[in-house]
């Protein structure tokens, strides 16, 4: 049966539908090639783009599995190299918590990429907003110079701006399971018997081609007593309390059933002005990064060592404690938050108890910090029970703000499997002629 | 109306080829240096003071300097290179060892070995260091006649007036940064010592002092910020990435690019094309092999191999600006040109760069009556400041038609990125935090608000936190 039976579209409907497909398709597979798009199919898939992301809600409702990026800032090749690693898409969906763009060579490449990927993939593909998509921020650190240089007119600049307005502040994952399950990426290597079954590992962490760097059972990679079972020799033992970048101590109470609760995921932090997540739903996100309020602070804010709030050194968004985490977590039926904005060598670093992870998606940074980047794999809870269509708008779980005695746990963390990765091989990529200088030198 | 701001600084040159000296036997108003640039619109203030205009000066007669001379000597020309220097003047040569003492420092304060999120806190240790000596480092090492010069009677002394330019040369301990703002700084305390006679009363014949201060201070300071930052990974606040002309500096361009130039005989103006004919090919700058050779001897190219130390790839990817301008048909001397145009508009001309520069009677917020008037230029109305416009969706930034494209100062590397409306507190004398928290802990105390509406104090908790979900921790 053709697709045209299937669906029982008119043949013109069915002629537009293919060709428009086939558009699309040329698009990806141009900017795949790490080669931009004309102006006109820029400016057509922002408008696609925009009247996709417009039905979204503040905060996107995920279903697990899903794969969850950091921050890519232009680093295209990087970009490559991360989906060589996770799985590629519409294989593996994805979740990117925004900062697509500035600094790198490649921001205008990797932001169309993602976003053609996106209207292509909807349901596959999740992106939220970064601090650096704004007017203001990519005027400074470099994604205007980037589009002028490579149209010679500020237009695709302002496209992709009116595209950021719209894009979410944030996402939260559903059904995420406690135990870690097959994934898209490159499977892990089958490894020795000595292995616990994947259905006690909490943390499994994998090199760029699969292979098992460190696993953590439930309750070790939170109590941190002694060092995991590990492909890594094991003559330092008592040193190691936790993977790479978990701040490893813990409360876990382990887990009934095997659906954890929800993962937060925004770009930047909290907010002192939102205490539940329902009250980023309210905001009116269709605008330009304001310089303070909540919507501010979701995309500026960073975790750290304090408690309560303190002020930001970025000028912008603050500084929260674990203290606020966790009684944001505990009221909002949420096990962990996931978020990007700095820059951690080892490519994720969870903190508060793993309350909190930050993934960073961009290895060597900027061509000289010599990190690694990561990606976080939440695998989907086989029971089906909590099994959710994917939606764009409200899903009402808020308990209206109001605990019974008996709900005063703490959810159990989803199985997290960290796929890390270097910056792709340089070697192949050609030299360009010399674009013309600043008016300055002329 | 965007070259006028531009060639202000050019203008400024004609009537004054080098920074006048202070009269030293009269006794002076010293001031502590301050802060005066709280937002975008006070730049324009700041571009019609004395203090940029002899900025200015002073770099340009740098500039010139180091320009090749014609000579009657065989060969016909005479050059300066970094490794053929000259017997250095005593001034010179204790500022020498007073930058070899703050590099030492380094073996005093290793870096961390435990876990870091990027730059290392052990650079606030070194930083500690230098302020708790930078007293005794100033009056062993700072010349006679500027430490004798006379303040007045229960007054502000010359070196309270000078100790914030140096040690707002190294970077900033509270957020482990360096770039050209701090390059200023140090610019600055030379200036000083020049303005009092530090380096000489007389005239400079030709030029020998300034190359002297180029080759004898300069670029021993760019090693030591070099150091600092390999050691320390410093991770500069406000990288531009590859769309900066360097992470970190910007000086270097300019001298480098004028040793290059064609040779002058005295009095004449700077070129503004051509080159020396035994300088290397600007394209030269992507070859490795030429740079390992050139850096030796010349600072555009000592800037670039530091450059290919610090970064992998190809070098059109990570540096495309500087790749750009290897392309110039027209020789060093139009590259030169174009640097000095450049770091009026990217850095002096910047509101993020500048903010952090203070104010004495030496470098004075003063308005200077010969300054042209400064229209509002692209550069100046798109600056940041506490209360900007909100931008719609439809508004584009102002200055999009005319502004050099690509082009873009850059505060230093790959920190995390500071809103470029901020006031961010550069305090050179606080470095705040003690030594053992995370690079990017800081908590509200000893910190500058950031924003009106929160200066009274941390927010309120949300309501939830008094409520009756009340957690068990």
């Amino acid at each position: 049966m053709s697709d045209l039976d299937r669906y029982k579209l008119h043949p013109a409907t069915f002629l537009e539908l293919k060709l428009r497909m086939n558009y699309q398709h040329r698009a990806i597979a141009q900017l795949r090639a790490c080669r931009p798009i004309p102006e006109a199919q820029v400016r057509e898939l922002c408008h696609k783009a925009r009247e996709l992301l417009i039905e979204e809600g503040n905060v996107v409702t995920v279903t697990a599995p899903v794969t969850i990026c950091g921050d890519i800032h232009g680093q295209f090749h990087d970009l490559m190299e991360l989906f060589r690693v996770g799985g590629d898409v519409p294989d593996t969906n994805y979740l990117f918590m925004g900062d697509f763009v500035d600094r790198g060579f490649y921001s205008l490449e990797s932001f169309l990429l993602l976003l053609c990927l996106k209207v292509r993939y909807p349901d596959r593909m999740t992106l939220i907003r970064g601090n650096h998509e704004s007017r203001q921020i990519t005027t400074v650190y470099g994604f205007y110079d980037e589009c002028l240089r490579k149209y010679g007119s500020a237009n695709v600049w302002r496209y992709c701006c009116e595209v950021f307005d719209y894009l979410a502040l944030g996402a939260i994952v559903l059904g995420a399971s406690t135990s870690l399950g097959e994934s898209k990426g490159l499977m892990p290597e089958k490894s020795s018997s000595t292995q616990p079954d994947d259905e006690g590992i909490e943390i499994e962490l994998l090199n760029h081609t699969g292979g098992v760097i460190d696993r953590f059972p439930r309750g070790q990679a939170r109590n941190g007593a002694r060092s995991s079972p590990s492909t890594k020799s094991s003559s330092s033992p008592a040193a190691k309390t936790g993977p790479p970048g978990t701040a490893a101590s813990g409360y876990s109470r382990g887990s009934v059933g095997n659906t954890s609760g929800a993962v937060l995921c925004v770009h930047g932090g909290l907010s002192p002005l939102i205490d539940g997540i329902d009250k980023i739903r309210l905001l009116d996100r269709k605008q330009e990064v304001p310089h303070d309020g909540a919507m501010c602070d979701l995309l500026w804010s960073d975790p750290d060592e304090i408690d309560g709030w303190g002020l930001s050194p970025r000028g912008a968004g603050f500084l929260f404690g674990a203290d606020i985490v966790k009684v944001f977590n505990h009221a909002n039926d949420l096990s962990m938050i996931a978020r990007a904005h700095q820059l951690v060598m080892e490519g994720f670093k969870e903190m508060f108890d793993n309350s909190i992870v930050t993934v960073w998606s961009a290895p060597n940074y900027c061509y000289r910090c010599g990190n690694i980047a990561a990606i976080l794999e939440l695998s989907e809870d086989g029971s089906g029970e909590s099994m959710l269509a994917r939606s764009n708008g409200e899903v009402n779980r808020s308990d209206g703000g109001v605990m019974k005695p008996s709900d005063r746990v703490l959810l159990a963390g989803p199985a997290r499997r960290y796929r890390v990765f270097q910056a792709a091989p340089q070697d192949s990529r050609g030299m360009p002629a010399k674009k013309p200088v600043a008016d300055y030198f002329l | 109306m965007e070259s006028r701001v531009r060639n202000h600084l050019l203008q400024v040159q004609a009537a004054s080829t080098s920074l006048s000296l202070l009269d030293t036997s009269q006794p002076h108003t010293f001031l502590k240096p301050a802060k005066k640039i709280n937002e975008g619109h006070d730049v324009p203030a700041f571009l019609t003071s004395r203090a940029y205009s002899d900025i200015g000066v002073f770099i340009m007669q740098l500039n010139i300097a180091m320009c090749p001379r014609k000579s009657s000597d065989p060969g016909g020309t005479r050059t300066w290179q970094l490794d053929e220097i000259d017997v250095l003047s005593e001034p010179v040569q204790q500022l020498r060892e007073l930058l070899q003492k703050i590099d030492s420092i380094i073996e005093e304060a290793p870096p961390d070995t435990g876990p870091r999120r990027f730059g290392n806190v052990s650079f606030r240790k070194w930083y500690e260091i230098l302020e708790s000596r930078v007293q005794e480092l100033l009056e062993a090492h700072l010349p006679r006649a500027v430490l004798d010069v006379s303040a007045t009677p229960d007054g502000t002394s010359v070196l309270e007036e000078l100790t914030p330019y140096l040690l707002g040369g190294f970077g900033s301990a509270q957020r482990l940064d360096y770039g050209t703002g701090h390059e200023l700084s140090f610019l600055a305390f030379l200036g000083c010592i020049w303005k009092l006679g530090g380096f000489s009363t007389e005239k400079s014949q030709d030029g020998e002092f300034e190359r002297s201060l180029v080759l004898g201070v300069i670029e021993p300071y760019l090693r030591v910020v070099r150091r600092l930052i390999l050691t320390y990974t410093l991770e500069p606040a406000g990288s531009h990435g590859v769309w900066g002309l360097d992470d970190h500096s910007f000086l270097p361009y300019i001298l480098g690019s004028a040793q290059y130039c064609p040779a002058i005989s005295e009095g004449d103006a700077m070129p503004v094309e051509g080159a020396l004919p035994s300088a290397p090919n600007p394209g030269d700058i992507a070859k490795k092999n030429v740079v390992d050779r050139e850096r030796q001897h010349n600072m555009y190219f000592s800037a670039v191999g530091f450059i290919n130390d610090v970064k992998t790839g190809p070098f059109w990817e990570h540096s495309p600006i500087l790749f750009d301008i290897s392309g110039v048909r027209s020789g060093w001397g139009k590259i030169n040109k174009g640097m000095i145009k450049m770091y009026n508009a990217e850095v002096l001309s910047k509101f993020p760069v500048v903010q952090h520069f203070p104010f004495g009677y030496l470098f004075s917020w003063e308005q200077d009556p010969n300054a042209p008037a400064v229209s509002a230029s692209v550069h100046t109305a798109s600056q940041p400041t506490n209360h900007p416009p909100s931008m719609n969706a439809t508004t584009s930034r102002p200055s999009q038609t005319t502004r050099a494209p690509w082009a873009d100062s850059k505060r230093g590397g790959e920190g995390p990125t500071p809103a470029p409306w901020a006031q961010k507190q550069q305090a050179p004398s606080q470095t705040g935090l003690p030594p053992t928290r995370a690079p990017w802990a800081t908590s509200g105390s000893g910190q500058l608000p950031v924003r009106g509406e929160r200066t009274g104090g941390m927010p309120p908790p949300p309501a939830a936190l008094d409520g009756p979900t009340k957690v068990p921790w």
